[in-house]
């Protein structure tokens, strides 16, 4: 039994699930947080183009900000229950502002038979 | 009985949907241009394939998690990036292929224009998969695709030298008189390891066990339907081989059209001998026009974490749905222009090459990672020959561009 979590690999590019098993998103970007004296601490996983944009070379990223937006959700570290393969919250997606493209996508996509 | 049913309706499919318009060309050129001296490969590929099924399937039981969940985890989101895109290239181009065969396939029957007839095959395409569920789909296009079989019943009738085929599964080089034929029947072995193992199969094979709700006690299934549904679909590859190689080489003839490949069967059975072949051909190549849209929209979804699946209600996926109509639309736009769907196929296969170590060495680790599949670990056996095959498609990758700029896409 592994009693440390290497968060680089068992959390940051993992799929993240709400209370429902609903897909939300992947861990775009991991929030730390440290200061003088104290331990470096995990505080929040960030979601959303605006995360990941970050991480690819410049260029890309300014040109995937412009495509994609720069938005980003802030889930705090709190909300997360389960660290399996998947990242589980302990709420549902629209209680924490994620899964927004998908309901507003949802509504234009209602207006078609059998959806 | 019920599982009995189960297992013998997925070899049927996995058998069924094996063959597509990239592989038919392929196998009939190859057997046009070097006899049978190319079965080695088709039989190399073919154990390739079933070991990353295999594994795909058996991740997908254990973990619920489909090929591009696995590729970011592994490679993470930079490498995985670069992966994305390139497959969602190649299967947008694949999936264009497919439904210009389709096009030509109802041409043949209809007399129709061309360009009527793709646009035709987008709505056809958009119906059956907005309405009908992926078990259907499945199991439809899986299974008609099976009249494909009279491609092996003419590769009897027309009684090759079965010694000198069986010889041919053994690894050889024939003897050529320039190097340039060298380099063309390289470029043959890489564009037929590829048309084998293109990578689509596998982020589709994956994402169908989620859909079909796999679990851990599915793994003797998936293994069965992989290893038996796979090898027997290899056999139609193997038979489309035996055709250009006996119907084709002695009279110095390429078949350049998918059409051409009814020609040997006509030639053995007559008109009805052809109409089932088109009707196997589009079967074969609708299946994987649906099986490439899907696995694109399959990709983008697991890489950025949306809901996906043709078992959620369309709004509760709804940029999943989205993503497999922009699929379509853009491989039709791309094959409306008159681009010929076999010159598509072709550049299509021979990049899919070059995604594959990066589609198989994320899927290789997990496999292997005993923390994640606990009991259902890769053993020695699908080690090793992971490994083997990570090498294999890894310098045929690295050969891949250079050999189709020196033989000209292997025109010589």
């Amino acid at each position: 039994m592994q009693d440390y979590l290497d968060v680089m690999r068992q959390v940051l590019d993992h799929e993240v699930v709400d209370a429902n098993n609903v897909p939300c998103g992947m861990v775009d970007d991991i929030e730390m947080e440290c200061s003088p004296g104290k331990q470096l601490r995990v505080t929040a996983i960030l979601i959303g183009p605006g995360a990941w944009a970050d991480r690819l070379p410049r260029i890309v990223g300014k040109l995937a900000g412009k495509v994609f937006g720069r938005h980003k959700t802030r889930v705090p570290w709190s909300e997360i229950s389960v660290i399996t393969e998947r990242i589980k919250l302990k709420s549902r997606a629209s209680e924490l502002g994620l899964g927004k493209a998908d309901r507003k996508a949802g509504k234009w996509i209602s207006k078609l038979p059998l959806s | 009985m019920k599982k009995f049913l189960e297992i013998f309706l997925g070899i049927m499919t996995a058998m069924g949907g094996f063959v597509e318009i990239g592989e038919l060309t392929f196998m009939l050129n190859s057997g046009a241009r070097f006899g049978f001296s190319l079965l080695w490969v088709v039989a190399l590929g073919t154990a390739g394939i079933i070991v990353y099924c295999e594994m795909a399937g058996r991740v997908a039981a254990v973990t619920e998690q489909p090929v591009f969940n696995l590729i970011r985890e592994r490679v993470g989101f930079n490498v995985g990036l670069v992966t994305l895109i390139a497959a969602n290239l190649v299967n947008i181009l694949t999936c264009a292929a497919e439904i210009g065969g389709v096009a030509i396939v109802w041409q043949l029957l209809s007399g129709w224009p061309y360009r009527w007839l793709v646009l035709l095959a987008l709505l056809f395409f958009l119906i059956v998969v907005w309405f009908f569920s992926f078990h259907w789909i499945e199991k439809v296009f899986g299974l008609l695709g099976l009249l494909m079989v009279i491609f092996m019943i003419t590769a009897i009738a027309l009684k090759p030298d079965w010694t000198l085929v069986a010889q041919n599964f053994v690894p050889n080089i024939p003897r050529f008189e320039s190097s340039q034929e060298y380099f063309v029947y390289a470029y043959f072995v890489v564009a037929l390891i590829s048309a084998v193992m293109l990578p689509y199969e596998t982020y589709f094979y994956a994402s169908g066990a989620i859909e079909d709700g796999w679990n851990p006690s599915d793994i003797k299934l998936n293994r069965i339907v992989v290893i038996l549904g796979f090898i027997l679909g290899s056999t139609l590859a193997v038979a489309l081989l035996i055709i250009g190689a006996q119907a084709y080489l002695p009279r110095q003839l390429e078949p350049q059209l998918p059409g051409a490949a009814t020609l040997g069967v006509a030639a053995v059975f007559g008109k009805w001998g052809m109409l089932i072949a088109l009707g196997g051909m589009f079967f074969a190549f609708a299946g994987a026009a649906i099986e490439t849209a899907l696995s694109s929209a399959y990709n983008v979804a697991q890489f950025l974490g949306w809901p996906w699946g043709k078992y959620r209600p369309p709004k509760k996926a709804a940029r999943f749905n989205f993503s497999w109509i922009i699929v379509f639309v853009l491989a039709t736009l791309i094959i409306i222009t008159g681009l010929d769907p076999i010159s598509v196929v072709e550049y299509s296969i021979i990049f899919s090459v070059i995604i594959l170590p990066l589609t198989y060495f994320p899927l290789l680790l997990i496999a292997g990672d005993k923390n994640v599949m606990g009991n259902f670990v890769n053993g020695r056996l699908a080690n090793i020959l992971g490994w083997f095959f990570l090498v294999v498609i890894t310098l045929a990758a690295l050969a891949a561009i250079p050999l189709m700029i020196i033989t000209h896409g292997g025109k010589g």
